[in-house]
């Protein structure tokens, strides 16, 4: 082996990746050749100065923090399968006696709907919650940043079938800060965001339809506040941590006066 | 052990170097379909944070963008959990985490992102090249060891970051890089001649074994 055999293995052979063959090879030329033998020190040198000085950075305990928010989050919004078994044995047990089974069955479609429109409505708060929080952790919660509505709505228009009303609410302290289109219900829908002191507050704004069911009025959810108004044509669905009270009127005030020329 | 984990979004094109234009196997089906309880996965991943924040503050060089970096590596972790066969959770969650990297990387500093063989790279850097002013500024911005890994190109910090700091085998540098062995071992051995080379080891480690090579 000559040096220059050598010092391409050199680098494995720190590593202790060489073939036996190999480094038994490099090893022979190391006794043999001071040049290569130099080499190698400053490779365990080198070695050593890394593992030392250069530092393993360990994750910030707020990172930790945030990683098992995010998963909670993400977990929330898939609901998980145990479910659908709970409501297929429900059923088994329905079809009993035939009698019974109509009443049941006829108690059953009332429930049903109630539970069923119950489960769209949580699974909806949480599906904003869960877009809310991710926007905020990923500091993506504006794609189109202005205060003015000229500039917001254009934007936001474009990118839709449907044209929502926005409107700066400074005046009342809710400054405008921007807008963003997400994807709530299985539709991309137009997000605008607010400001009130220190928090953000996410409005999706959807087209009222008469189908859709209303959503209970507010709603808590991993200590976000989720309110909601019909108003301007719209559906408003706000997301914060600010108090429920503000949320509940500001979300109000937008669906009453977004629409106003 | 063999099998590669998935990848939210298996962007090979985006990752420089990575020989096999299709990158890491989309997994098929059903490895979505059910999220891991809580304590599985967390036992899984969660002790590998630390692995997993290090590999991305090396590459992306910045704390919050390394913080972005792991959030989504997690929440693309806990989707592909099924993926992970065997019992080498880091290797398939730090695979994750450069994945993440890289499309983030797309992203935001797309400019970063070159393609190019390591022989191209190689000249690129080449410190034997005259370009005073060059040196100049290199050796201005130097005030650490880490600064000399930092300034490494991105294909040679990866596999650096991963052997000397994690202290990976090259196998499971090549299955988290995923470049074969060979491309590893060459790799390092360059990463670690320009670390020799670099004016911050000359200045204080230099003298002590020897410079002339």
């Amino acid at each position: 082996m000559n040096c220059a055999d050598a010092s391409t293995l050199l680098s494995a052979y720190t590593d202790g990746e060489t073939t036996m063959l190999q480094g038994h090879w490099v090893k022979r030329h190391l006794a043999a050749c001071p040049n290569c033998a130099a080499a190698y020190d400053d490779m365990l040198a080198l070695r050593a100065r890394l593992r030392t000085e250069a530092p393993r950075h360990a994750a910030p305990p707020e990172l930790r923090a945030r990683v098992l928010a995010t998963l909670d989050a993400v977990r929330a919004s898939t609901p998980p399968p145990a479910r659908l078994r709970v409501r297929s044995e429900r059923w088994r047990w329905l079809s009993g006696g035939a009698l019974a089974g109509c009443a049941a069955t006829a108690l059953a479609w009332f429930v049903g709907t109630a539970v069923i429109d119950w489960r769209a409505n949580e699974d909806l708060a949480v599906e904003a919650v869960t877009m809310h929080v991710h926007a905020t952790l990923g500091n993506q919660q504006i794609q189109v940043a202005s205060s003015d509505r000229h500039t917001v709505k254009p934007w936001l228009s474009a990118r839709l079938d449907y044209s929502p009303p926005v409107r700066d609410f400074a005046q009342d302290g809710f400054p405008l800060v921007g807008g963003r289109i997400d994807y709530l219900d299985r539709h991309p829908v137009a997000t605008l965001v607010y400001r009130v002191r220190n928090h953000t507050i996410d409005v999706y704004v959807r087209p009222e339809t008469a189908t859709r069911v209303a959503p209970s009025a507010l709603r808590t959810i991993r200590g976000f506040n989720v309110a909601h108004a019909t108003g301007s044509g719209m559906d408003w669905l706000a997301v914060s941590d600010v108090n429920a009270d503000e949320l509940t009127g500001f979300v109000q005030k937008l669906a009453r006066e977004s629409g106003m020329p | 052990m063999n099998r590669l984990p998935c990848t939210a979004a298996p962007r090979a094109s985006a990752s420089p170097g990575g020989n096999k234009p299709g990158g890491f196997p989309v997994c098929q089906g059903n490895t979505e379909a059910r999220l891991p309880d809580h304590t599985t996965f967390e036992q899984l991943v969660l002790p590998h944070l630390d692995a997993a924040y290090n590999l991305a503050r090396w590459l992306a060089r910045d704390t919050h963008d390394a913080e972005d970096v792991v959030q989504d590596a997690c929440i693309r972790a806990l989707k592909y959990a099924g993926s992970l066969h065997g019992n080498d959770a880091r290797a398939w969650f730090l695979t994750i985490v450069r994945n993440a990297f890289y499309d983030w990387l797309g992203r935001n500093r797309p400019a970063e992102i070159v393609h190019e063989d390591d022989d191209k790279i190689a000249a690129r850097i080449d410190p034997s090249s005259p370009n005073p002013e060059h040196e100049a500024l290199r050796r201005a911005e130097m005030h650490s060891l880490s600064d000399a890994i930092e300034a490494l190109p991105l294909q040679y910090r990866e596999v650096l970051v991963l052997r000397e700091l994690e202290e990976m085998s090259y196998k499971e540098i090549a299955r988290v890089a995923d470049i074969p062995i060979g491309t590893v071992m060459s790799r390092l051995a360059r990463a670690r001649a320009l670390l020799q080379r670099s004016p911050m080891l000359q200045a204080i480690g230099g003298q002590a074994t020897g410079s002339e090579r």
